[in-house]
């Protein structure tokens, strides 16, 4: 077998380097060399003006708003999608099929549709809204970009979750009930436990998700600069205004962001599968 | 391989009883009285009834889907019956949820929780009961001492080997004092050679703590092994019950007799204290004494319960069948198998039917096919070819009321 495949080689493979050539020739225009330009732009100029763009009140608030809202959808979304996972994987219903099809339709929705609808239910005339006074209204303050960041994010956790209920061995929480567990102390001390790499995934996921959101935000929040004004929107009306610089600052930020969570997740899956392995 | 589980405790420390602590005037542990279940449109149980004395240990042996499973998980409160009850230590248990009952489960797959040590596992039951750190921490110490894994204690569930994650298990449920431990299938997932250690392991622990148990296994030489009393399960129903002698040498109906070990059949009549087959006459003037005269009847026995011999005269604890011709000789490690087949002419009037037997071969040949089996120094000292006539004996037999016929007639 290694013989036959040295000899089918003759010695120089051919096939490798102009294989490897054309996956990063075709990657570098379209992936690495738009991240690259961010690095390259925004520290063209110089240093100080990378800092002092990145310092100014309005970015700082608008990174600050992005994390806090973000934060707080990916809590949510994390314990409602453990909540939901653990209901539609152990009872069986009426319906739960169509229920399940419905948690993962937001993946599948443009965001500005997901903002507009958003918009239509709780806005001012909208079927909830209306029913609001004036000061109760949500739309158009951060808590209108949390309510956006859990819509569009919510198929994440729960869909990092779920599979890992599916496939739990139910003799596990059988053999915690035998020995004396209530319902809550096996979730607590058996059920929990095994989930501990989903929930840290989908945690990750839900939150580099919901802190790049863009579409949604724009709709929901007025895009009210030192108010409602995220990251991504800062961006987006910096670079309208033709500050380049400012828009840069920040998107460098959220690129090495990005990053950070990803690299997380990649080296964590080999942990989280070691783990799974074990079991 | 494992070490040997002690058999006697040489240390005073193990002389503690894991049974729970409560007076057993009573003498039954666990009994299920009347129990059926059905799963949407098949009767997996019906009416089942049966005991567990203290201590003592009940193999409930079936094929698969034979509803033993389900038995399990009713005793332990993980299944509901739709009718009956079980009772455990005089306590009516059947609407108790599994985490009141105290009873402990070793899960085929041992279910060990894979995030905690071996130490943490086996404590588990009493952490969860808010037991003080120390009497958990001595508890634990002792029954890793009982279970021998001083060595593991730090260990996880899957650095263990299959006993290793075995003998957790009983652990586990042992530290909360179960009022019965409930084993399903425990040597399923092991290789042949460690079941066979592992069982006598088991059974030597077991005798050491005292706590009555149920077993459910498919396999009929781990059940003579494991059990003071064997329930045989089919298709829901409990065929017979009793011990190992019982249920292997008098089996009560032909299933059990089949399924444990093999066995011959014939079709009979029972007369004048004989079980009459076709031109035979077994002298059984004990085993036909509850049938009428004339009634058909199955005579099963056990191929190594059978005696050959080359002339007339067969030992005297035999009682003569028949004569045959050796037509198969195989030997099979232990011990010898030979295919006899009887000289058993037809009753005038009756048909082939009559001498229907458990053994199918092929070829249709005059006469009737049995197994006969003899241990290695007896086929030695008596070699026997292919073709010879012997005379056939049977030492023990059981004569059984032949149902199917009178459902046919």
């Amino acid at each position: 077998m290694k013989i036959q495949a040295i000899r089918h080689v003759r010695g120089f493979d051919v096939a490798r380097p102009i294989s490897i050539g054309a996956m990063l020739g075709i990657m570098l225009p379209l992936v690495l060399l738009p991240l690259l330009s961010i690095f390259i732009y925004g520290t063209s100029s110089g240093l100080g003006v990378f800092w002092s763009s990145l310092v100014a009140p309005e970015a700082v608030f608008a990174l600050k708003l992005s994390v806090v809202t973000s934060f707080w959808a990916t809590v949510f979304n994390v314990l409602f999608g453990l909540f939901s996972a653990y209901v539609l994987s152990r009872y069986d219903f009426w319906g739960r099929n169509a229920v399940i099809v419905t948690i993962s339709l937001p993946t599948a929705i443009p965001t500005a549709v997901a903002g507009f609808a958003l918009l239509l239910l709780w806005g001012k005339y909208g079927t909830i809204g209306r029913l609001l006074s004036e000061d109760q209204q949500i739309m158009f303050t951060p808590y209108a970009i949390v309510l956006a960041n859990i819509f569009v994010t919510f198929p994440l956790a729960f869909g990092v979750i779920k599979p890992v209920f599916d496939t739990m061995s139910r003799s596990l929480e059988e053999a915690s009930a035998t020995i004396g567990a209530t319902r809550w102390q096996t979730f607590w001390h058996v059920t929990l436990p095994s989930l501990r790499g989903a929930i840290v995934s989908g945690a990750l996921l839900t939150f580099a998700r919901a802190v790049g959101e863009f579409g949604s935000t724009i709709l929901v929040s007025g895009n009210l600069a030192g108010r409602t004004q995220t990251a991504p929107l800062y961006i987006f009306a910096k670079f309208n205004e033709g500050q380049i610089e400012a828009a840069n600052a920040i998107a460098i930020v959220l690129a090495l962001l990005s990053f950070v969570i990803f690299s997380v997740l990649f080296f964590a899956r080999d942990w989280l599968e070691f783990e799974a392995q074990e079991i | 391989m494992t070490p040997k589980m002690k058999l006697a405790p040489d240390s005073g420390s193990l002389h503690v009883s894991w049974a729970p602590e409560r007076e057993k005037t009573s003498g039954v542990a666990a009994s299920v009285r009347g129990i059926s279940k059905r799963f949407k449109k098949v009767q997996v149980l019906e009416d089942i009834s049966f005991d567990v004395a203290e201590g003592e240990s009940l193999v409930l042996l079936g094929a698969s889907g034979s509803g033993k499973t389900t038995i399990l998980r009713i005793i332990a409160g993980l299944e509901r019956p739709d009718s009956g009850y079980v009772i455990l230590h005089g306590q009516d248990v059947t609407d108790m949820p599994a985490r009141e009952r105290g009873v402990g489960v070793i899960f085929q797959s041992y279910a060990l929780f894979p995030r905690m040590t071996v130490e943490k596992n086996i404590g588990y039951g009493l952490r969860i009961r808010h037991r003080p750190r120390k009497e958990r921490r001595e508890t634990v110490n002792r029954l890793i001492e009982l279970v021998q894994l001083e060595k593991h204690r730090k260990k996880y569930p899957w650095q263990l080997s299959g006993g290793q994650q075995q003998r957790v298990a009983i652990a586990r449920t042992l530290a909360y004092k179960p009022q019965v431990l409930l084993f399903d299938e425990p040597f399923g997932a092991l290789d042949a050679q460690t079941r066979v250690h592992l069982r006598r392991e088991i059974r030597a622990l077991l005798r050491q703590v005292r706590v009555p148990s149920v077993f459910i296994t498919h396999d009929q030489e781990e059940a003579l092994e494991l059990g003071d009393r064997i329930a045989v399960l089919n298709e829901g129903h409990l065929e017979q019950i009793g011990t190992p002698d019982e249920v292997y040498n008098h089996p009560e109906t032909e299933y059990v007799a089949t399924f444990l070990g093999a066995a011959n059949l014939l079709l009979g009549v029972a007369t004048q204290g004989t079980v009459e087959i076709g031109t035979a006459k077994l002298p059984a003037e004990k085993e036909t004494r509850r049938f009428r005269e004339g009634q058909s009847v199955k005579l099963v026995f056990r191929p190594e319960d059978v005696c050959i011999s080359q002339d007339a005269n067969l030992p005297g604890a035999c009682r003569r069948l028949a004569n045959g011709v050796i037509q198969e000789v195989n030997f099979v490690g232990a011990y010898e198998r030979l295919t006899v087949r009887l000289d058993l002419t037809h009753r005038k009037g009756d048909t082939d039917a009559l001498y229907e037997v458990t053994i199918n071969t092929p070829q249709r040949m005059t006469g009737v096919p049995i197994m006969v089996t003899r241990p290695k120094p007896e086929a030695n000292a008596l070699r026997f070819k292919v073709g010879d006539r012997v005379a056939i004996g049977l030492t023990s037999f059981s004569v059984l009321p032949n149902y199917t016929l009178v459902r046919q007639r």
